[in-house]
């Protein structure tokens, strides 16, 4: 009885592991869904409003979840303050601090960054073509991921099942 | 949110304009070329910054300004957004948080129409700072109200003379009430934005409890706005520029609306010669001239001439 009970446990945590795995690269993804619906949402401020980039952060912000709503205020408050840093390196401050919590990689975080470099444009739509490279290289990546993870994700769950199964046979 | 020159400055820079943002007091305009040496007007004369921000006035040790800095600093004012200044810079101005004003200008982009579509390679900046001198009307205030009521007045000066300062005043207290006369509400059309300080819609310098601002709207049109949506008692507007703007401030007396306006000129004929209108118009329009002028850089009263009895 006891040898069944931890040839079950010894399974479910190997199975759990591979699980765990596909969440991981799901979270990935769920994350940077998340970081191109900002920038579309930002795109869109700077489209229909004109806003300038400190207001429009201000104003996505109510329509984000945590942890990114606190942050875009943060950005809109800090840039109100007026303490004379510059849109990007407050904007990169403050994200940099949530985006190092989140399952994201070097390459994401900069595609998401990569428009505070270039702000300051006279033309709006230059501005909003910046943001739009941003959205475009995230949903790039994105689509790649998608169709990664789902060869990807069957493997882990299969692997940790089969990974379990071997086990218990080495031990019993 | 501290509203002093500093303000306008990126943080990099801070430390060398902190002697200048002490003197905010004391300066009128500070003016930056690039490739030129930065210029201070201050107490009615001119001043330099050299190598570490502090002011000089030798030639000689002033400080050349840098294209990047002057870049730098157009985008900090603009939020790093110049975009949404687009009107703004087409415009040749933007205004800032204290109701500053910051004049551009460079390279005008044209429509096919002629008309600018808006200005690049801008090298040049001309920060105007703005100074609310509470009680500046003091002064006038006896001779602007007969019997309790509000005189229809035009104050009159060449450019830096005070006029628009006064006038600001002159708002304030005749929208909180004076000794004189009652606070009445007035309808003030700010097109350049000098008069309130209006930055991101909020009014910056403090024109009075019952004064009502429209903000960026050209003068003609905006008063015959104020008149339809506010009623307000006293039209008030900085800078009279053409017979339209003039017409309509005769239509706002008309519907029984005091008058307090501006214009540039050096006294009431060469203000008359500049507006195509009949001399008899200006008579019938406001019951008061007051003349402006300057000496040894202060701002005083010249001349006041009033209408009595029908005759000047």
């Amino acid at each position: 009885m006891v040898k069944v009970l931890g040839c079950c446990m010894i399974f479910s945590g190997c199975l759990g592991m591979g699980m765990w795995y596909r969440n991981q690269m799901n979270g990935r993804l769920r994350a940077l869904r998340s970081l191109r619906n900002i920038l579309e949402l930002l795109a869109g401020e700077v489209r229909y409003g004109r806003d300038t980039l400190p207001e429009c952060c201000g104003h996505i912000a109510r329509y984000l979840s945590p942890p990114y709503d606190g942050a875009f205020r943060k950005i809109g408050g800090r840039m109100e303050e007026n303490t004379g840093f510059s849109f990007g390196e407050i904007f990169r401050e403050e994200m940099d601090s949530i985006l190092k919590e989140l399952p994201l990689k070097g390459v994401d975080r900069e595609c998401f960054l990569d428009f505070t470099r270039q702000a300051g444009f006279a033309d709006s739509q230059m501005q909003l073509r910046m943001i739009e490279q941003g959205v475009e290289r995230l949903g790039a990546i994105e689509c790649r991921l998608e169709k990664e993870n789902g060869e990807k994700a069957r493997m882990a769950v299969g692997l940790g099942a089969m990974g379990g199964l071997m086990l218990i046979l080495i031990l019993c | 949110m501290d509203n002093g020159i500093i303000q306008l400055f990126p943080q990099q820079y801070r430390a060398f304009w902190r002697r200048t943002a002490e003197e905010q007091e004391h300066i009128q305009e500070i003016r930056l070329r690039a490739g030129r040496p930065v210029i201070l007007h201050r107490k009615g004369r001119e001043a330099y910054l050299d190598e570490k921000g502090e002011l000089t006035d030798l030639y000689s040790n002033a400080y050349v300004m840098e294209e990047k800095m002057l870049r730098e600093i157009l985008e900090h004012i603009c939020h790093y957004s110049p975009y949404a200044f687009e009107e703004e810079i087409r415009r040749g101005f933007v205004t800032v948080a204290g109701g500053h004003r910051v004049g551009v200008a460079g390279q005008a982009v044209l429509e096919a129409d002629g008309s600018i579509r808006t200005l690049k390679n801008i090298s040049f900046l001309n920060i105007r700072v703005s100074h609310q001198m509470k009680g500046a009307a003091d002064g006038i205030l006896p001779v602007m109200y007969r019997k309790g009521s509000l005189k229809n007045a035009l104050l009159i000066s060449p450019p830096g003379c005070g006029k628009t300062t006064l006038l600001r005043d002159l708002i304030r207290q005749v929208s909180d009430g004076n000794a004189y006369g009652r606070g009445a509400a007035v309808g003030v059309v700010d097109e350049r934005s000098e008069l309130a300080g209006s930055y991101l819609g909020r009014v910056q310098n403090d024109l009075g409890m019952r004064t009502d601002v429209l903000d960026g709207c050209p003068k003609e049109t905006g008063m015959l706005l104020l008149l339809r949506s506010m009623s307000p008692e006293v039209i008030a507007i900085d800078e009279l520029g053409s017979d339209g703007e003039l017409r309509a401030l005769g239509q706002a007396a008309a519907c029984g609306c005091r008058i307090l306006a501006t214009a540039h000129g050096e006294d009431r004929r060469d203000v008359e010669r500049r507006f195509g209108l009949q001399p008899d118009y200006w008579e019938k329009l406001f019951d008061l001239f007051i003349v402006l002028g300057k000496e040894n850089g202060k701002c005083l009263v010249r001349q006041i001439s009033e209408r009595g009895d029908g005759r000047w």
